[in-house]
């Protein structure tokens, strides 16, 4: 392994944060907000990945694989609730959806 | 030999792929030449192979796959059976793809077909030469689905594609009992490779060996349409004629006898197998010649008589008696498959109309279908010194000459269905061709349809059957003419059986002539002359008693409906709506109601916005690590 543990953390870090700042900032698009979660879960998964390499476990890259499943499970039922969404409100701004409140 | 063996395989694929892949690009004159080519190219190999052969020959070709103690190579094995059976199939085939270039001139989806059939020879073909079970299984659910897929050929019509749903599902009801036996054998044995299964036979009990041998059976009654699977045969002539002629009654259906035959060393040697195939094959002859002779569709009678003929090769196997089975197998594929083609010109020049009732006299407009057609019909009802008489005579020869109670009951069976033969066959060439006692030559407008007429091609494939079928006793003559071609050839297949002598044989032969001369004499009396219209009269009115019971196929289909289909749909009634609407559905919807209202009450306390729910997880997170990072640190 030429890539030491530090860098793939620090790389999964960034990852990470990107991914938040898209889910924080983008409201105008539920897809974006979507996107966002997806690279958040792709830098956790470098960390799984990037530690069963560091400890010669399989492990982590077990997980890294169930996460893979999960998150292909997760985007097909989301993709599927914003096709919903969309048909009842003609839009897919995140703040348009609050019936929790009102 | 090893390249004589690959080419008859790898043509018929390669024809099939081609006409799959290209079909639809190239004209339909390139297409109907390949797939008669390749399938052509194929016989020509097996004639080399024939040429070449010395003795039995195991060949492999490659690996195909294995892991532990699992080997199955792509092995192939000719023996005098696998030889003559490749030999019937590719020019039996070949015929028939010749005939469907005429059958099929004006349907556009002439690509599909002869892919199909394509494929389905090489499947068939797999079945014949394959050296292990797996092989063979692998043949054996090719043509399966191939048989399915063209069966429901014309599949816009519900009717059709529910005939080939049905075909396909009670073949697989006998496929389960296969795919057991052949588990089975590979845990026992530790091998698949037909030939030395065959050898390891006194390695294991007599019952173990009984159960293998119901097994096979149970899956060669699905795959020939012994009783009680023969359910699926007669629906079976939804698809093309052309198919019934190739599959439904040439090759695929005698699969199953093939495989007893092919296993018989190792499941020969119980005797309650032998029993159990011997009667199921005579009770089923019996069971088709009955239907048969009230039967009013033309493409279903040769059905019925399908599942009567193989009935009669079971009884052979039975009997130990391999060489006949094979015998009649062969003359059964040349006189059948003429008897459809034919069946396929009446069909067609009458304008798809399926009803004996409502054809007359046809001989006199159809000269060029009738007189093969009648040799077909007299080598079925076995009159010397056609084919039929003499492999339908080695057959019940043998099982007289097993001797003791119970064969000698089946062989009054089988000889009461010679008669019984007799009767349908020419119920139906009288009702359809007309009494040939009464020459009234029908004019062309007292048949109620103008009659189309025929492709060149499809009347000219009828010679070389009718006479294959009229001449083809000559492959196995009886031992008091000399020694019989096939006899020779196949005897290390035979298990010892009693020898009779050539008067016993004679006599024998005398009282099948006997019955079957009877049964037309019989079916004259009913159906020629002026007793015709009459009968004709009488076929329109509904049907009552024995006739009745007899048309609807002893209620068979009925009987399984109650006994299967009624309770399957009630029990799936009870877990769709009890189960799974009741329970599950409702279930899921009381809880996702529950999170609802809680969700309500919950969000009192948020402004309701996504993003500032967000931002509070974020900063939230945020903190928790922090404090985490401080405590460590």
């Amino acid at each position: 392994m030429i890539v030491p543990l530090t860098h793939v953390l620090i790389f999964a870090s960034i990852l990470f944060s990107l991914g938040l700042v898209c889910v924080l900032i983008w409201r105008a698009n539920v897809i974006m907000l979507l996107i966002g979660i997806e690279i958040m879960l792709n830098g956790a998964m470098l960390v799984f990945v990037g530690g069963s390499n560091h400890w010669g476990m399989a492990d982590g890259q077990i997980f890294a694989l169930i996460i893979m499943a999960m998150t292909s499970a997760e985007v097909s039922l989301a993709l599927a609730m914003v096709v919903y969404l969309h048909r009842r409100k003609k839009t897919v701004n995140v703040d348009e959806f609050r019936e929790l409140k009102d | 030999l090893k390249t004589a063996l690959v080419l008859i395989l790898l043509l018929p694929l390669l024809g099939g792929i081609f006409n799959i892949l290209l079909g639809r690009m190239l004209s339909r004159r390139v297409v109907e030449s390949t797939a008669c080519a390749v399938v052509w190219g194929s016989f020509v190999a097996s004639l080399i192979a024939a040429g070449a052969y010395s003795g039995p020959a195991v060949v492999e070709i490659g690996a195909w796959f294995s892991s532990f103690n699992l080997k199955v190579p792509i092995t192939l094995y000719l023996d005098p059976l696998s030889l003559s059976l490749c030999l019937m199939i590719t020019f039996v085939c070949g015929l028939i793809h010749l005939y469907s270039i005429g059958y099929m001139r004006e349907d556009p989806g002439h690509v599909r077909f002869f892919a199909l059939l394509n494929l389905f020879v090489w499947a068939m073909l797999v079945l014949v030469l394959a050296e292990n079970l797996l092989l063979l299984y692998m043949g054996w659910e090719g043509v399966g689905f191939c048989s399915y897929a063209l069966i429901g050929f014309w599949y816009r019509e519900a009717k059709n594609a529910s005939a080939g749903r049905k075909a396909f599902i009670v073949t697989r009801i006998g496929d389960v009992g296969l795919g057991i036996a052949i588990v089975w054998m590979f845990q026992l044995f530790d091998t698949l490779s037909i030939t030395r299964l065959n050898q390891m036979g006194h390695l294991v009990t007599l019952g173990v060996i009984t159960a293998l041998g119901l097994l096979l059976l149970l899956g060669a009654m699905g795959k020939s349409a012994q009783a009680p699977l023969m359910v699926w045969l007669p629906d079976a002539m939804a698809g093309p004629t052309p198919v019934s002629a190739q599959i439904h009654a040439a090759t695929m259906v005698t699969a199953g006898v093939y495989l007893l035959m092919r296993m018989f060393p190792l499941i020969g040697v119980s005797t309650v197998v032998c029993a159990a195939i011997a009667v199921t094959g005579a009770l089923t002859a019996f069971y088709g010649a009955t239907c048969a002779i009230v039967e009013r569709d033309l493409k279903r009678i040769l059905a019925y008589s399908t599942i009567s003929q193989i009935g009669y090769m079971m009884l052979a196997v039975g009997s130990g008696a391999i060489t006949a089975a094979t015998f009649h197998l062969i003359m059964h594929a040349f006189f059948k498959a003429l008897l459809f083609l034919g069946a396929g010109c009446v069909i067609t020049a009458m304008h798809h109309e399926q009803d004996i009732f409502r054809m007359d006299r046809l001989r006199h407009l159809l000269p060029g279908v009738f007189w093969p057609f009648l040799a077909g019909a007299l080598c079925l009802v076995g009159m010397p010194p056609t084919g039929g008489f003499f492999s339908k005579d080695t057959i019940l020869a043998a099982v007289w000459a097993k001797g003791g109670m119970l064969y000698g009951a089946l062989y009054m069976v089988g000889m009461f269905t010679v008669f019984l033969t007799a009767v349908y066959t020419f119920r139906m060439m009288f009702i359809v061709f007309g009494d040939p006692l009464a020459p009234i030559p029908l004019k062309q407008d007292r048949l109620h349809v103008q009659l189309k007429p025929l492709p060149r091609i499809m009347k000219i494939i009828l010679v070389p059957l009718a006479l294959l079928s009229l001449v083809g006793g000559i492959f196995n003559i009886p031992p008091y003419l000399g020694n019989g071609l096939l006899d020779s050839f196949l005897a290390p297949l035979n298990a010892a059986g009693g020898s009779l002598s050539h008067t016993a044989e004679l006599v024998l032969q005398g009282i099948a002539v006997i019955a079957a001369t009877s049964g037309i004499g019989v079916a004259w009396w009913y159906h020629g002359l002026e007793r015709r219209e009459v009968r004709r009269a009488r076929a329109d009115q509904p049907q009552k008693g024995i006739n009745a019971f007899l048309q609807a196929g002893w209620y068979v289909d009925g009987l399984y409906r109650l006994l299967f289909i009624h309770p399957y749909r009630r029990l799936s009634a009870i877990l769709w709506q009890r189960v799974d609407e009741g329970v599950i559905d409702d279930s899921l919807d009381r809880m996702a109601a529950g999170f609802g209202r809680t969700g309500q009450f919950l969000g009192r306390w948020g402004r309701g916005r996504v993003s500032v729910y967000m931002l509070s997880l974020a900063g939230g997170a945020t903190l928790l690590i922090a404090w985490f990072a401080w405590e460590v640190l």
